[in-house]
């Protein structure tokens, strides 16, 4: 039934404990208004400086999402476009501005399932000092051979 | 149990399984290239019909997250079937906690993909609370509410796919 999905990588060169290339992306505040306008999320927490000082935060955050959205952009990087059949994370930490985020994509199960080729992945967002600010999985259908 | 937190429980019993409401929603090609460079993609797949169809695609992709937010560009008021339950599950639970001065969180996300959601898709969603309960924490009632929408094709009624999230107040 799937039959799309950008070819990048393929089921026969994958290997459990297989890393995926890291992203790294120092946070601005300028990603925020971006992210914000593109998605609709106008929480003033996450662009309003003096609104979330008032609310008792060092500064503006990110939204979650943002996180998220860019583990997500690892992801489709590594597995391709259009071959995840789950993606699942929990919230841990607020990323602030100036802090340098890295994705760290881990394959956990390579496994066959219904005729189809599917791996499973540990992915997590962390800061320069190692702090993870979301943790999850996800699942990629692979084509077979490259 | 305090009364109050009995109360509490059966107040949140009481929303699992209510509907939060349908929705239709246009996938435009537009609000997918904004959000795609958003999310720091540099893949010319979702900017270029031309980079899409050499990668195999019919139509320009979405990114991962794009279910959580494809409903701020693409949901159409002329287009919704205008049966929003009133009151919303979520603000008979939330209301009260929130105005009690309870702090929201988003505590976890899942997307669960039938088929990739293509720039063309007219989309439209069922929702509803799957699971409403509260837990103490060092001394602080956390409650939980999980909501699901299961988005299918308007055209062909296939399922596309399942977005699922965990908010949390803390109170």
């Amino acid at each position: 039934m799937r039959s799309m999905g950008e070819h990048k990588l393929s089921f026969d060169d994958v290997a459990v404990g297989d890393e995926a290339p890291v992203l790294t992306h120092k946070l601005t505040r300028t990603d925020l208004v971006k992210y914000a306008g593109a998605s609709g999320d106008f929480n003033p927490m996450h662009h309003d400086e003096p609104a979330a000082r008032a609310a008792g935060q060092p500064s503006v955050f990110g939204h979650g999402m943002f996180s998220m959205g860019l583990l997500g952009t690892a992801l489709t990087d590594y597995v391709g476009i259009g071959n995840l059949t789950r993606f699942s994370v929990r919230f841990a930490r607020q990323t602030w501005p100036d802090e340098v985020l890295s994705s760290k994509i881990v394959v956990t199960a390579r496994r066959e399932e219904g005729g189809r080729k599917l791996v499973d992945l540990a992915v997590t967002l962390a800061n320069a000092e190692g702090e993870q600010k979301v943790v999850g999985e996800a699942t990629a259908e692979l084509p077979g051979a490259g | 149990m305090a009364d109050g937190a009995a109360a509490q429980e059966e107040l949140l019993k009481g929303v699992i399984g209510k509907s939060t409401g349908t929705s239709k929603v246009v996938i435009e090609r537009g609000p997918v290239e904004h959000f795609a460079s958003a999310v720091r993609s540099t893949s010319p797949i979702y900017h270029d019909p031309a980079a899409a169809a050499a990668a195999g695609f019919d139509a320009i992709p979405t990114p991962p997250t794009w279910p959580f937010v494809m409903e701020f560009s693409g949901k159409f008021a002329e287009m919704q079937s205008g049966d929003a339950p009133s009151p919303h599950p979520l603000s008979t639970v939330l209301g009260p906690l929130l105005s009690g001065g309870g702090l929201l969180l988003h505590g976890e996300q899942e997307f669960i993909y039938h088929r990739p959601i293509m720039v063309g898709d007219v989309l439209v969603g069922e929702g509803s609370i799957i699971d409403a309960y509260q837990k103490e924490s060092k001394g602080k009632t956390m409650t939980f509410l999980v909501s699901e929408m299961n988005w299918k094709d308007e055209k062909t009624g296939e399922q596309v796919a399942t977005v699922r999230n965990n908010l949390i107040v803390r109170a």
